[in-house]
């Protein structure tokens, strides 16, 4: 196996494949992984219902088996978990999570050389929060009632611990303001190939949709990682047909489509009274500090230069942190959304460091997590 | 119509008010073209408050927040010209920090007079003055920072 290829795959335990998400390949990939002593620990969530679920970092083989199946509505992001921990590890993560793991690569608080990123397709997470009211509005079911949720063919289907169905499409969930999470609508890294290997269902046919996952190695530690799952006898892969190929390709564009369409959606130009937009918006900040505690490629620590600027007791027109943020972020912003997932005061924080992001990104010609290409800045060479 | 002479034509927003600028000059370079503007004779406004700098390269966007934030109606980045750094890249580091923070400011919906880069060498004494009333001409048509805090002149 090398970089490039792309197979279909699927766990060789019967619980796991019929529990995980399309096949239970990756669960299966990462507990082979811990087994064979590839890695000393794996990151996953521990489903605690279908709305919550806590990251862990564990070596025991049986929590990462139990972790399979699918949370939409858990948006985690792990880039911040393993920084600075200098651990051997792999973990699955959507695109967004391997931008921010990339970051942090970048700023040294991660060896990537040791850091296996098995990438999730991802077509967008919902907030925790706000499916349950959707739930209650939208759908009509109390959601301690639900027992599993699906995305189909443009719909989101919840299940009822009845048995019973319900499903609406994402389009009019949004349109009334629930669905995905705003920064996963506009997002446009749909098959994260900047991770080691990139898994989803997009591109199974026939007989073994839902039941396989397919898998694109994007890098040697990638084809090392399923190589080794193969050989454990953990999972089982074939050559993917070419329908399957060309069918991944198309979802993929019309996503990423989607996706550009949504960005002229939300950032429409401000014409006038800019300032007074920002300053409306960033009127309720409480000076927590959240935002830059969970941002994943904010690397400062505990003692930094916005945090300088909590609690001054000015008299200044705009928040001299939330300025030393939108520089930051300038160039580092990767629109993972969770500025905005945690803040209490409810500021739509990722839309206005993306107002920022855009046109310095877009000018720079900088994608930050996508390489380990260094920030503008830092490519300033001496003459001569 | 240079900028002076659509400066004599409108009317200033406020009479009789001076706006306050910010000029940040590196030392080896502008703040050299600022004291050749003196010693030329050259006139320019009473306008600017210069803040000497070793490098423009030194320069933290912070400060130029900061000087907004307190009341700066304007803020100039000056520094040696590209290839004449007394630290051999300083004002390349420059042109790049500036970008970004151009953008942020922009974006914030401030105006883009308010902000200006110009390398000035230290023998430019007149190009010196002459940006400085240019700018001063600019903002004076332009009005107060909309980031002054209130009872700042």
């Amino acid at each position: 196996m090398q970089k490039g290829e792309m197979y279909v795959g699927w766990s060789t335990k019967d619980d796991v494949r019929k529990r995980g998400g399309s096949g239970g390949l990756v669960t299966s990939m990462l507990a082979a992984a811990l087994e064979k002593k590839f890695v000393d620990a794996v990151v996953v969530l521990k489903k605690i219902n279908e709305f919550e679920a806590v990251p862990i970092i564990t070596s025991d083989v049986n929590e990462v088996l139990n972790s399979a199946g699918s949370l939409h509505s858990v948006p985690s992001n792990f880039a911040k978990l393993i920084a600075n921990r200098n651990l051997k590890v792999a973990l699955p993560a959507k695109g967004c999570d391997v931008r921010g793991i990339i970051e942090q690569g970048k700023r040294n608080a991660i060896n990537l050389d040791n850091t296996f990123i098995v990438g999730l397709n991802c077509g967008g997470s919902m907030h925790p929060v706000v499916t349950r009211e959707m739930l209650e509005v939208m759908y009509k079911i109390k959601p301690e009632d639900v027992h599993g949720e699906e995305i189909e063919k443009g719909k989101l289907i919840f299940e009822t611990k009845d048995g019973k169905e319900h499903a609406i499409t994402i389009d009019e969930l949004e349109e009334k303001g629930y669905g995905r999470r705003e920064s996963c609508r506009y997002c446009t890294i749909k098959v994260p190939n900047n991770s080691d290997i990139a898994c989803g269902n997009w591109g199974v046919t026939g007989d073994l949709v839902g039941k396989a996952t397919f898998v694109e190695i994007n890098s040697e530690k990638g084809a090392k990682l399923l190589q080794n799952a193969v050989d454990a006898g953990y999972v089982q892969v074939q050559k993917p047909d070419e329908k399957g190929v060309a069918m991944r390709a198309k979802i993929k564009g019309v996503m990423e489509d989607l996706g550009k369409k949504w960005k002229g959606k939300v950032f429409v130009p401000i014409e006038n009274g800019r300032l007074e937009y920002f300053r409306k918006e960033l009127e309720h900040c409480i000076d927590c500090g959240a935002c830059k505690t969970v941002c994943p490629t904010c690397s400062c620590g505990d003692v930094s230069k916005c945090t300088e600027y909590h609690f001054r007791g000015d008299a200044y027109k705009m928040s001299m942190y939330h300025l030393v943020r939108f520089l930051h972020l300038a160039d580092a912003c990767i629109g993972c959304g969770q500025c905005s997932d945690v803040c209490p005061a409810d500021i739509p924080l990722t839309r206005l460091y993306r107002r920022f992001a855009n046109p310095v990104q877009e000018q720079l010609k900088y994608e930050p997590g996508m390489d380990m290409q260094k920030p503008p800045y830092f490519e300033v060479k001496l003459n001569e | 119509m240079s900028a002076e002479a659509v400066a004599a034509t409108t009317p200033a927003k406020t009479d009789g008010w001076e706006p306050k600028i910010v000029a940040f000059c590196c030392n080896w370079c502008s703040y050299g073209g600022a004291d050749s503007a003196g010693m030329g004779r050259f006139q320019q406004p009473a306008s600017t408050r210069i803040i000497r700098v070793m490098c423009s390269g030194r320069i933290d966007p912070l400060h130029v927040f900061n000087a907004f934030l307190e009341g700066a109606d304007a803020v100039l980045v000056t520094g040696c010209h590209i290839g004449d750094c007394h630290y051999v890249n300083g004002n390349d580091k420059t042109k790049i920090k500036y970008k970004y923070l151009e953008n942020v400011v922009r974006e914030l919906g401030i105006e883009k007079e308010r902000l200006q880069l110009n390398w000035i060498s230290a023998s430019e004494g007149e190009r010196f003055a002459n940006f400085i009333r240019d700018v001063t001409a600019q903002i004076k048509k332009l009005g107060p920072s909309p980031l002054k805090p209130e009872g700042v002149a």
